[in-house]
């Protein structure tokens, strides 16, 4: 579903010139659930950006469902993206404006779906992540995990075939983080292929395989086989 | 898709109440004053459009240059151009001549008898060339006769009830009885040439009274043309030279000077400061119709910069809100649509509480310029459009920023920690459009400033004769001299009136120039504005002498072979001891011997300050008096005297209204204009005063709010709360400074421009620009002073955790 070959990008400031990524090559099969992990600046949201089809790499090559796309115009990226990838962040992105079942229905209006379909879908989301109760409760009248469930509602209500997840739980508290990743990990039962960045352990444990990155560079590609004795940088 | 950006919007508009507020009141209070100036100019713009011709119709003006006065441009005219231009020209279709009524006053029919204004001689093709619509009577004759008059449909009513079956009576126009052969329509108030009684030209034409109209000596009637078309004028124009050296400078001695242009129908009303005996019922001015064009467009301008700022500054929280939408699968286009579409709300809602705010304004208006707007919906067109059009420039112009700026974001630079989207650029758009603000403002400021002085100097200067506790009878027909004596002895009887004079007006004069020649071997000749007034109106009107005396009763000879000049007209004519001098006998003004000098008065005002003041020769002849003036004690109850003065002419006078022109209006009515003007500009540039300080308000909120964390920082490290709030105040006076520097050129020349209209006039000094830029820079510092000391001493650690 995912491949990447030496996937390279460098910002650039006047004076300053970084590596985010430095010629990151790896696979992710579809129905996979893959965690990234490494510490702060390593080049891990840099990652999911480029993953994400929000950025576009300095180098190498992104193949996204068999098609090359790492020179996709902006309109192009948009369009793949918004029929292809759901997005988690860790503080939930919801729109304060909108409430509930609004923030929801916001990506099957830009795929232009009839409010009958959409209804539908927001629907069968909300009862999905359990939070339809409070469909017309806006963002801010929410708990943390209530936020993120709506998030993760969102994410999924146009059946995605990827779920980008940035930190999902950093905002919340343990409780509620695994409510969460309870959710996302059903998702991937159900067939969801899901890339997760993360800095919790824990969370991690949830996917069948971690990459961990450190000064964009892949140091460790580990396949989980049930054992928790995997080393931390 | 549309509701949701509809949801969107309201909730955005809902939950930054405060901004919303500034935003909507800012756009409404501009939108209101832009309407409202939008009726006046429609309303100025709207003058003589009923004239279906008017794109071929002219209006002869002459430009004279006579000893005395100078050069002039006046709109009347020999009595035969009229039918030789037609003659001469085959271009020119048509022509018509105006000529006031001037020796008819009281119109009456049975028992009653008003005072008519707007009564004219014209020729029969008036009917053809001005539209007028008969409802009786035969247009194609109805003028041609002798002794024909033409009634306006309210005129008939006034005189007869109906207008049924009143062609055919005759009624009495002065002395002389008249037929009525028509009834016209109602001609509508809009027009510099407003008439309700046409009288034929024929009936005066061949009157030993009025042999003058023949020749091409005299000018006293306004001519109007109709070409072929409108590009005909030029070539006519080039011809005009050769035709006064084959009709004027042939056969008429005397002119010094004559030259002739045509000037179209569609500017008369408003392009005509420039021309003098007009006689026309209304003029406006294409300068104040400019000005306040400006105003009203600087206002929105105003308006619409406070939005933009307000977008830009908030921006910071809007941009979370783009990029989550662009992660979601926006595109641009929907996102500039979403924005388009927020400020189209915005803009609606604050058009609808702008008209509920006009419709609130307007009466007060009418009331201030004596006019009657009305917002008209249904048959204004024209407004319709404009309201729409605005609505939609004010949607685009303020709802592009955030729409082409924030759509044009990436999310991966602002969904991640909430970056802002502040660039460097956005400050300096924002600090430009603030600069912008006060140029206007510093401008308007500075030109509220100067006006005030003038208008302060026109109302303080000395005018030279004291318009106060004294009132004006115009006798009408009445044979003044038979009834004159008597009724003056009756009303001295009250002890509270101090003196009883006849004269030409009020004001002394009787509107026209004429020549005088002095009695030398030159004959010297000087245009003056002839005056007659009685032994004591000089005194009565507190009006002083420079040299020599006043007319006096006990001498005979001072009727009819003395006068009085004006200090002006001395000036003119070189003369430093002008008592004693001599004037040949002097034409129409009933003097048949020569004329001394027995006198010199100090020039006063007998007009508004536009104008200079000209020579003039006063003369004692009681035919000539229009009117009596009465002056009265200041102690007197002017209630009490009216009413005596008007049961004592009742009594001498029963065939004359009784209409008192009291001198304190006339006064005021010169400045009235300058003054109601004045103050719809002070209104104004309040309003664009306060709409800018709103804007900075909610600009310095936002941008302070975002400053917290720099602020925070510097408390952090030690930074005293008022270094840190000077340093946020400093930055805005700059920006007023450097407004004024921009502004104050600028202004000054506009607004020189506008006092060269005035004959006296202040001179703009430097105590004027620094007092507006002083003025605006202390407004500015107390807008922000205020929160941005708050913002200063505010808890740092609070200011850190923000972010």
């Amino acid at each position: 579903m995912i491949r990447t070959v030496n996937l390279t990008k460098i910002f650039r400031t006047d004076e300053v010139e970084t590596t985010a990524l430095n010629k990151v090559s790896f696979e992710i099969k579809k129905g996979e659930f893959v965690a990234i992990m490494g510490p702060s600046g390593c080049g891990k949201s840099t990652l999911l950006n480029i993953l994400g089809l929000l950025d576009n790499p300095s180098e190498g090559e992104y193949f996204f469902l068999n098609n090359e796309v790492s020179r996709f115009s902006e309109k192009q990226r948009a369009n793949s993206r918004k029929q292809n990838i759901g997005f988690v962040f860790q503080n939930f992105n919801l729109i304060d404006e909108l409430n509930v079942y609004e923030n929801v229905e916001l990506p099957l209006i830009y795929l232009g779906m009839s409010t009958a379909e959409r209804k539908k879908r927001v629907e069968s989301a909300l009862e999905q992540m359990q939070i339809a109760h409070r469909r017309k409760h806006f963002p801010l009248q929410l708990s943390g995990g209530q936020q993120q469930r709506v998030a993760v509602a969102r994410a999924v209500v146009a059946t995605p075939h990827l779920i980008l997840a940035d930190e999902p739980t950093g905002n919340l508290d343990s409780a509620h983080g695994e409510e969460v990743m309870n959710l996302l990990a059903s998702l991937n039962q159900g067939g969801t292929t899901i890339i997760m960045v993360t800095h919790s352990q824990r969370d991690a444990e949830y996917a069948q395989r971690i990459i961990r990155l450190f000064d964009g560079q892949i140091i460790n590609e580990n396949i989980k086989s049930g054992h928790a004795d995997i080393p931390v940088i | 898709m549309f509701s949701n950006y509809l949801t969107t919007a309201l909730r955005n508009l809902l939950r930054q109440k405060s901004y919303t507020l500034i935003n909507l009141a800012g756009l409404s209070v501009g939108i209101a004053s832009f309407l409202l100036i939008a009726l006046y100019v429609q309303h100025e713009y709207g003058f003589d459009k009923h004239l279906s011709k008017r794109d071929n119709l002219f209006r002869v003006v002459e430009i004279q240059n006579e000893p005395g006065v100078g050069e002039q441009h006046v709109a009347i005219t020999m009595g035969p151009l009229a039918g030789s231009l037609k003659a001469d020209y085959p271009q020119v279709v048509d022509a018509v001549r105006f000529m006031p009524g001037f020796d008819i006053q009281v119109v009456s029919y049975g028992e009653k008898f008003f005072m008519e204004r707007s009564l004219y001689y014209v020729d029969p093709s008036v009917i053809d060339m001005f539209d007028i619509h008969f409802l009786a009577g035969d247009p194609k004759t109805a003028l041609m006769e002798p002794m024909s008059v033409v009634l306006s449909e309210k005129t008939a009513i006034k005189y007869f009830g109906s207008v049924n079956n009143v062609t055919g009576k005759s009624m009495k126009l002065g002395k002389r009885s008249f037929l009525i052969t028509g009834i016209m329509e109602e001609q509508p108030q809009n027009t510099h040439m407003f008439f309700n009684i046409l009288v034929s030209v024929s009936s005066v034409e061949n009157l030993p009274d009025f042999e003058w109209m023949k020749g091409w000596g005299s000018n006293s009637l306004i001519t109007y043309i109709q070409l072929d078309r409108p590009s005909s004028q030029e070539p006519i124009e080039r011809a005009f030279p050769d035709f006064l050296k084959k009709h004027v400078f042939s056969q008429e001695e005397g002119w010094e000077y004559l030259e002739m242009y045509l000037q179209p129908m569609n500017e008369v009303y408003l392009n005509s400061q420039h021309i003098k005996f007009q006689s026309v019922s209304a003029s406006g001015d294409i300068n104040l119709v400019i000005a306040f064009s400006v105003i009203a467009i600087l206002i929105l301008l105003v308006a619409c910069v406070n939005y933009i700022n307000i977008s830009i500054a908030r921006s910071v929280k809007r941009s979370r809100e783009v990029g989550i939408r662009k992660v979601l699968g926006a595109n641009r286009l929907s996102l500039i649509y979403q924005f388009i579409n927020e400020s189209f709300l915005l803009t609606l809602l604050a058009t609808i509480i702008a008209v509920g705010m006009v419709e609130l304004t307007l009466p007060e208006m009418n009331k201030l310029l004596a006019t009657d707007f009305r917002l008209d919906f249904r048959d204004n067109y024209l407004f319709n459009a404009g309201l729409f059009a605005l609505l939609i420039v004010i949607s685009l112009a303020s709802g592009s920023y955030p729409a082409f700026y924030l759509s044009r974001l990436q999310p991966v630079h602002i969904l991640k920690g909430g970056k802002s989207a502040k660039g460097n650029s956005n400050g300096y758009l924002s600090k430009g459009l603030v600069v912008f603000q006060f140029i206007i403002s510093v401008g308007l400021m500075f030109a509220l400033l100067v006006i005030h002085d003038q208008v302060k100097f026109m109302q303080k200067k000395d005018l030279g004769i004291s318009y106060r506790d004294a009132v004006f009878l115009p006798f009408g027909d009445d044979e003044s001299g038979e009834h004159f004596e008597p009724l003056k002895a009756e009303l001295l009887k009250n002890p509270e009136i101090k003196s009883v004079s006849g004269s030409s007006f009020i004001n002394g004069v009787s509107g026209s120039q004429g020549p005088v020649f002095v009695d030398d071997s030159a004959k010297t000749k000087l245009t003056v504005r002839f005056g007659y007034v009685d032994y004591d109106f000089f005194e009565a009107m507190g009006v002083s002498f420079a040299s020599g005396r006043n007319f006096d009763r006990k001498i005979a000879s001072d009727k009819g072979a003395a006068v009085i000049i004006n200090q002006a007209a001395a000036r003119k004519l070189g003369w430093d001891n002008p008592v004693g001098k001599k004037f040949k006998p002097i034409m129409g003004a009933d003097t048949t011997t020569k004329t001394e000098v027995i006198g010199v008065i100090n020039d006063y005002h007998y007009y508004s300050m536009r104008s200079l003041i000209e020579p003039a020769v006063y003369i004692m002849a009681p035919d000539r008096f229009r009117g009596l003036v009465i002056g009265y004690y200041p102690r007197a109850d002017q209630q009490k005297v009216l009413k005596f003065i008007e049961d004592k002419w009742r009594s001498y006078f029963p065939g004359t209204p009784f209409q008192p022109v009291l001198a304190s209006e006339y006064a005021a009515g010169s400045y009235k204009n300058d003054q109601k003007l004045f103050s719809l500009f002070v209104y104004f540039t309040i309003i664009s005063g306060l709409l800018s300080v709103l804007g900075l308000f909610g600009l310095t909120s936002l941008l302070i709010e975002q400053k917290t964390k720099i602020i925070g920082i510097r408390r952090v490290l030690g930074g005293p709360v008022w270094i840190i709030t000077a340093r946020l105040i400093r930055d805005y006076m700059i920006l007023v400074l450097l407004a004024g520097l921009i502004s104050l050129p600028v202004s000054y020349y506009l607004l020189d421009q506008q006092l060269a209209q005035f004959a006296y006039r202040i001179h703009i000094s430097a105590f004027h620009m620094i007092l507006s830029v002083v003025l605006l820079s202390a407004i500015a510092f107390l807008t922000i002073v205020f929160k941005a000391y708050r913002a200063a001493k505010a808890n740092p650690v609070e200011a850190l955790k923000y972010e």
